[in-house]
């Protein structure tokens, strides 16, 4: 909750898969793989709704100075049927978000892990962009 | 509504409030496969271990025609740089489309015109920014067949219906022998187009005309214009299989006719789920000028 690393590493390949920019828009119209993010904070707001879910966490930097982070996720159905809802993530929950930081602006990101302090992941499995819904059937 | 389920609650006896409380209880340790949406299609083919028999015969309508009511699911090689040798088809039928770029399969690409080939190029420049879909506009009709959101086919006497989970997109299919719209200065172009449908053997035929001048068939941009015609022959090959194959004609933006084809697969015991894209669309505030 306490630390903040903002990582502007060139690192491609190495990045997180797609983000969980589903399919409403181009990945690359809004985030920069190469600002990957990792930040730490407490949730103030889930928004489960369309195109994306979002959710807001307050984060304190090195200076002392709390900044509240904007993050985007899949949309609500494709997370739904991985078994999320709307109450997976609550206010107050402490997570720890990796993804890749909006191209303008510094605050905003597209998250592709989300971890509750306890190390369990929130709405894995929700980030395989252009991928089907479902398990293949066995033939 | 958690206010009106709390008066409700207060209101009554104190046994209907237990009663009440031990519903709620039930209710909410249901496994998530017994919530809505997801529920058990009650004359769906079942093997003995209750999943559904997706090799079982493609079922047939009242009329005789195959029925493709269902919801279906695109699935077969995706993603930005797929499998091209995977995308072949196996059968001699043309080569799957994928949802960034429906030429991806096809030996030299698209052949795009001179003009369609800088449309293109300049969708692509701004990282497809104007991608109607990111703008919560409708998708064009390749774009519905391929999104990995699925889609529901309604099929009726004289009509089909296709409800396309991704932007709400809804598309009617006239198969009550009615004609084409004469494409003219007076017809209103369509995002869907204006589609009849006809049976040939166990084919659904549906060509479609009147499009918009800005269509895009993919992700990349690929234009599709008011010259356009699209002509999709549907099979359903088995229970669980739908097999949706497309040629293009579009003097406007390609050079000679192409041919495509989607793969869907039924989505057993599931249903739409709401998506009203506008309802907090905030990623475009973000989007690179």
């Amino acid at each position: 909750m306490k630390t903040i690393w903002i990582l502007p590493i060139v690192a491609a390949g190495a990045v997180l898969v797609s983000g969980a920019a589903a399919a409403h828009h181009s990945f690359a119209a809004e985030f920069d793989r190469n600002l990957p993010v990792t930040v730490t904070g407490t949730v103030t707001n889930v928004e489960w709704m369309n195109p994306h879910a979002r959710f807001y966490i307050d984060v304190k930097g090195e200076d002392g100075k709390t900044v509240n982070w904007d993050f985007e996720l899949a949309s609500p159905n494709g997370l739904m049927r991985r078994g999320w809802n709307r109450n997976s993530m609550k206010i107050g929950d402490t997570v720890t978000v990796t993804g890749s930081r909006a191209k303008n602006n510094p605050l905003v990101g597209n998250a592709s892990t989300v971890t509750l302090a306890d190390g369990k992941r929130l709405f894995a499995g929700s980030s395989a962009e252009n991928e089907p819904t479902q398990t293949p059937p066995s033939q | 509504m958690r206010t009106a389920i709390a008066e409700l609650a207060t209101l009554g006896s104190t046994g209907a409030r237990r009663g009440f409380v031990a519903a709620c209880a039930t209710l909410l340790s249901l496994p998530l496969a017994a919530q809505w949406p997801s529920f058990e299609a009650k004359r769906a083919p079942r093997q003995a271990d209750g999943t559904v028999e997706l090799k079982a015969p493609a079922p047939v309508a009242a009329d005789g025609h195959p029925d493709l009511s269902g919801l279906w699911e695109r699935f077969g090689p995706g993603g930005i740089t797929p499998d091209v040798e995977a995308l072949r088809s196996t059968d001699g039928g043309p080569p799957a489309a994928t949802f960034w770029n429906v030429g991806a399969g096809i030996a030299g690409g698209l052949p795009f015109t001179p003009l369609a080939a800088i449309v293109r190029q300049e969708r692509m420049a701004d990282n497809q920014k104007n991608n109607p879909d990111a703008l919560c506009l409708p998708m064009g009709l390749m774009q519905l067949h391929l999104h990995p959101q699925p889609r529901k086919i309604v099929q009726t006497p004289g009509l089909v219906v296709i409800m396309y989970e991704g932007n709400e997109g809804l598309r009617q299919i006239f198969t009550d022998g009615r004609a084409l719209p004469t494409v003219d200065e007076n017809l209103q172009p369509w995002w869907y187009g204006y589609s009849v449908g006809r049976w040939e053997g166990d084919t659904l035929v549906v060509e479609t005309v009147g499009f918009r001048d800005d269509v895009w068939l993919d992700v990349q941009g690929s234009p599709l214009t008011g010259a356009g015609k699209m002509t999709e022959r549907f099979r359903r090959l088995d229970y669980g299989a739908l097999q949706v194959d497309i040629t293009i004609e579009d003097p406007m933006a390609y050079t000679r006719p192409f041919r495509v084809r989607v793969n869907q697969r039924l989505f057993p015991d599931a249903e739409l789920i709401e998506f009203i894209c506008n309802e907090n669309e905030k990623s475009s505030q973000h989007y690179d000028p």
